[in-house]
């Protein structure tokens, strides 16, 4: 467990080269001097892993070693911006970093999933992936609209978008102002030029066909351990009901509902970013707890 | 928080929280710092072991770094021998690429640790430099060399800990900061605001109200301030970085005395309700305020010391010092710039320090190597380490640092005064290429002769020959002269404010030390178009002066009675 009567730790921070089918993509990994557990973290739409500067650190602080893949096209790996590809590749290389992930670490210490906003929806379609046979021990959704396009759109219009290949590009709408209240936060969302803010047409039909891999009954490849979903008291961008319902669904209706008190979307960048990590810290930590020995 | 924490504030139970936090930490802070002097000395009288463990961490610390995997540099891991023959000798400008990548990733290009902040300092081309201020330097470099600097000023001083006014740092500063890269915070190192974490900064005086980022951030006001709160205290220390603060100090006290007076007489800080009044504190400054030439410790009787920088052209400024800080004691600054620590002070020697070669893998090339022009050419350029400078010469210092700048070509020249348990001590010296630097604002001819173009052109001047000098006055300044069709002293004027704020942009720390009243503006003198052409050729035909060649920057003003008047 977390050692409490300690100074701040002298933390790393890598990137690795990490191949992931035809490409290599960037793990970012923050890693404290002992690893005790492991966070993995699905960024957004629009973030990449140069969003978490300030969290990273706190999570290896606190014994956990926290790692972002970039995704193709975002951050500091290759693709081309605006652009996901199709969605085994997608999952595909979710699954082999997570792979990476667990051999680095070992078999015995705790493994959380963190997906944020549009990453909690890669993340539970990566949980009902075949391809995806990583042990992990529990995972968070955070302000995560699962089924969103299937919430939003009826089927006619579901259909135009799974059938549309073009290369236009679909502005995504993201405001600054309601990830955050903080003027720095603000002020980095606006500047940040390897942020992705547009998406070609075709995109959206990958996103779409991964929503519908988690949402059509097919079951997760594996039982959930556990997991939470987490977001403010209320959420700008996300209907928190309509996303905790899916929730439920994807868990078996075992899933904890958490909320901390913000009213904005990225967490991390508003008042309770450090009772997040210290929560999610020792969520992740509990379960290595062997209550059966 | 009212109510007392622990027994040392029990019995202070009318201190304030900056006092209680001055009381817990006072302790800890004198065993930190003697901890980290003696780890210095320890290392002084063993460098060959200091400097193979420092290479030894910045090749962990830097060999699994993107930009050492991408350039295959990290095969130095498996033969730490190899490390100046693979890695390059590089200037800041070299580094631009990948400071610039590590701006987005905050981490993990040049070096395996998060950087925390950008570091703030001038740069050459006019774009403020990024050093990557890193949390494995922040805790194995930097802190430790605040702390072991401290240790010496305590040991000799111990005084200096007597009581919560007892010293006034002027050396670091807590000023919020506004200017970011990419959500970083880009500052000046001096100042150490936001804590980063509990092994920060965190000196006994953290709290204090003269130190914390509710002083104002003028210069000016910062400073009326501290002498605010301190003023009828028993002030044993003054601690600065440059020369230039100690005098500003006395000159800001003579400027502002009545309010001072007023202040302390009626309980206000700049008519605002603060504290009780002191009645005693307002009738012994009035009286000191009575003689022109008052010093500090006509102020402040219980000065015992002072430190700042005092070699190199700082040296200029110790009779000023002198005079206004008679008969204390004075320490040394550590040598240091953003981009590293150098020396550190053990004792109370002025002229000289010990390489501190804990603090980073030094080395050294002749002064009269043109290292520049080497590095232009991508020659390969030989270097010499800390067992290989003689005493008596003057070196170029490269040195790697723990936040990933490594083999970095300082631009500092340093001399070697003797060699002290095969550690030699050394002194700075100048900065190559630099043309002059009162207080350390370090003026480049390039930077000059950049303002004066763009001054110019700002008027439909072009530009022509000029001469550039150095003016020491009770403030001192820079003198130009330059050519124009029409001289007139209207011209002088507008020139002089255009190029002064040119140069502002141009270098920032020149810009610092003219909104802190330490530098007089820039002085234009224009003169009719071949003046100083006809000067150059006067001085050449003065019999001895066949060598003399125009040089556009001199070392004092002299030329400029001669070519106004002539």
């Amino acid at each position: 467990m977390i050692e409490t009567i300690r100074p701040p730790q002298n933390i790393r921070r890598e990137i690795i080269d990490l191949p992931c089918g035809d490409e290599r993509l960037a793990l970012h990994v923050w890693r404290p001097e002992r690893i005790k557990g492991a966070v993995f973290y699905f960024h957004g739409l629009q973030s990449h892993a140069g969003w978490l500067w300030e969290v990273g650190p706190r999570f290896a602080d606190n014994d956990i070693a926290f790692f972002v893949l970039d995704r193709r096209g975002s951050g500091i790996s290759p693709g081309l911006r605006g652009e996901i590809p199709d969605a085994d590749t997608v999952l595909g290389d979710y699954a082999g970093a997570a792979a990476f992930v667990r051999e680095m670490i070992g078999d015995t210490v705790p493994l959380s999933l963190f997906g944020h906003c549009l990453g909690g929806s890669l993340m539970a379609a990566l949980m009902c992936h075949e391809g995806f046979t990583t042990s992990y021990d529990a995972a968070v959704f955070c302000s995560s609209w699962l089924g969103r396009m299937h919430a939003t759109l009826d089927p006619a219009t579901r259909a135009a978008v799974a059938a549309d290949r073009s290369g236009e590009l679909w502005e995504a709408g993201l405001q600054a102002a309601d990830f955050t209240d903080e003027a720095k936060y603000q002020h980095f969302i606006d500047h940040d030029d390897l942020a992705v803010r547009r998406l070609t047409r075709r995109s959206r039909a990958v996103l779409l066909d991964l929503e519908r891999r988690y949402l059509t009954g097919r079951p997760v490849t594996s039982p959930v351990p556990a997991a939470t979903f987490v977001s403010g008291i209320t959420d700008p961008i996300v209907d928190l009901d309509a996303a905790q319902s899916v929730f439920q669904d994807l868990v078996s209706g075992r899933g904890a509902l958490m909320r901390f008190p913000t009213d904005k979307h990225y967490l991390f960048y508003t008042g309770v970013s450090g009772d997040l990590v210290d929560w999610t810290s020792t969520y992740t930590l509990l379960q290595g707890v062997n209550r059966g020995a | 928080m009212d109510t007392p924490q622990t027994p040392q504030t029990l019995q202070l139970p009318q201190t304030s929280q900056w006092q209680q936090h001055w009381q817990a930490r006072r302790d800890p802070f004198v065993e930190e710092c003697f901890q980290a002097r003696e780890s210095l000395l320890a290392d002084l009288k063993d460098p060959a072991t200091a400097q193979d463990r420092v290479l030894d961490d910045l090749i962990d610390i830097g060999a699994a770094s993107l930009h050492w995997k991408e350039k295959g540099y990290d095969v130095i891991a498996a033969d730490p021998g190899t490390f100046r023959s693979v890695l390059p000798v590089m200037r800041y400008n070299d580094f631009a690429e990948e400071i610039d990548r590590e701006t987005r990733t905050k981490g993990g290009v040049l070096s395996c640790s998060p950087v925390l902040r950008w570091l703030k300092t001038s740069g050459t081309t006019g774009t403020p430099k990024r050093v990557p201020y890193t949390l494995h330097w922040l805790l194995t470099y930097r802190i430790p060399a605040m702390k072991a600097m401290w240790g010496t000023c305590l040991e000799h001083h111990p005084e200096i800990l007597a009581h919560p006014w007892a010293t006034l740092d002027t050396q670091t500063v807590r000023e919020d900061v506004y200017d970011f890269v990419h959500g970083v915070e880009h500052q000046a190192i001096s100042n150490r605001h936001p804590q980063l974490n509990s092994r920060d900064w965190n000196p006994p005086w953290y709290e204090s109200p003269w130190f914390g980022p509710d002083a104002p951030t003028s210069h000016a006001g910062r400073m009326y301030h501290r002498v605010r709160n301190l003023v009828g205290k028993d002030l044993h220390y003054i601690s600065a970085i440059n020369p230039s603060t100690l005098v500003s100090l006395r000159d800001l006290i003579a400027e502002h005395g009545a309010e001072l007076v007023r202040d302390l007489r009626e309980g206000t800080l700049r008519g605002k309700p603060w504290t009780d009044p002191d009645e005693k504190a307002a009738v012994h400054l009035e009286r000191v305020l009575a003689e022109d030439d008052f010093s500090l410790v006509d102020v402040w009787p219980s000065l015992t010391l002072y430190s700042c920088w005092l070699s190199a052209s700082a040296e200029l400024y110790r009779p000023r010092l002198d005079a206004v800080l008679p008969g204390v004691a004075k320490l040394p600054f550590m040598s240091c710039g953003t981009e590293g620590v150098t020396t550190i002070p053990v004792d109370d020697t002025l002229e000289s320090q010990p390489l501190a070669v804990s603090q980073a893998y030094f080395e050294f090339v002749p002064a009269e190597v043109p290292l520049d022009a080497l590095l232009d050419a991508g020659e390969k350029v030989d270097t010499l380490l800390y067992d290989e400078v003689e005493a008596g010469r003057d070196y170029h210092l490269i040195m790697s640092q723990g936040n990933g700048l490594y083999r970095l070509w300082t631009g500092d020249i340093y001399r070697v005064d003797r060699i002290v348990d095969g550690t030699p001590w050394v002194h700075f010296t100048h900065r190559d290429g630099v043309f002059h630097s009162f207080t350390g604002e370090k003026i480049t001819e390039g930077q000059v002769t950049q303002a004066i173009r763009q001054g110019l052109a700002a008027g439909g001047l072009e530009t022509g020959l000029y001469m550039c000098g150095p003016r020491w006055d009770e403030l001192p300044s820079y003198t130009v002269v330059v050519e124009v069709p029409q001289p007139a002293p209207e011209l002088d004027r507008e020139l002089s404010d255009a190029i002064d704020r040119e140069l502002s942009v141009i270098n920032i720390e020149y810009a610092s030390k003219r909104d802190s009243g330490r530098l007089a503006g820039l002085r234009v003198r224009t003169v009719a178009q071949g003046a100083i052409a006809a000067y150059v050729e006067s001085r050449r035909q003065q019999g001895n002066a066949t060598q003399y060649k125009y040089k556009p920057f001199q070392k004092d003003v002299d030329f400029v009675d001669a070519l106004v008047t002539g």
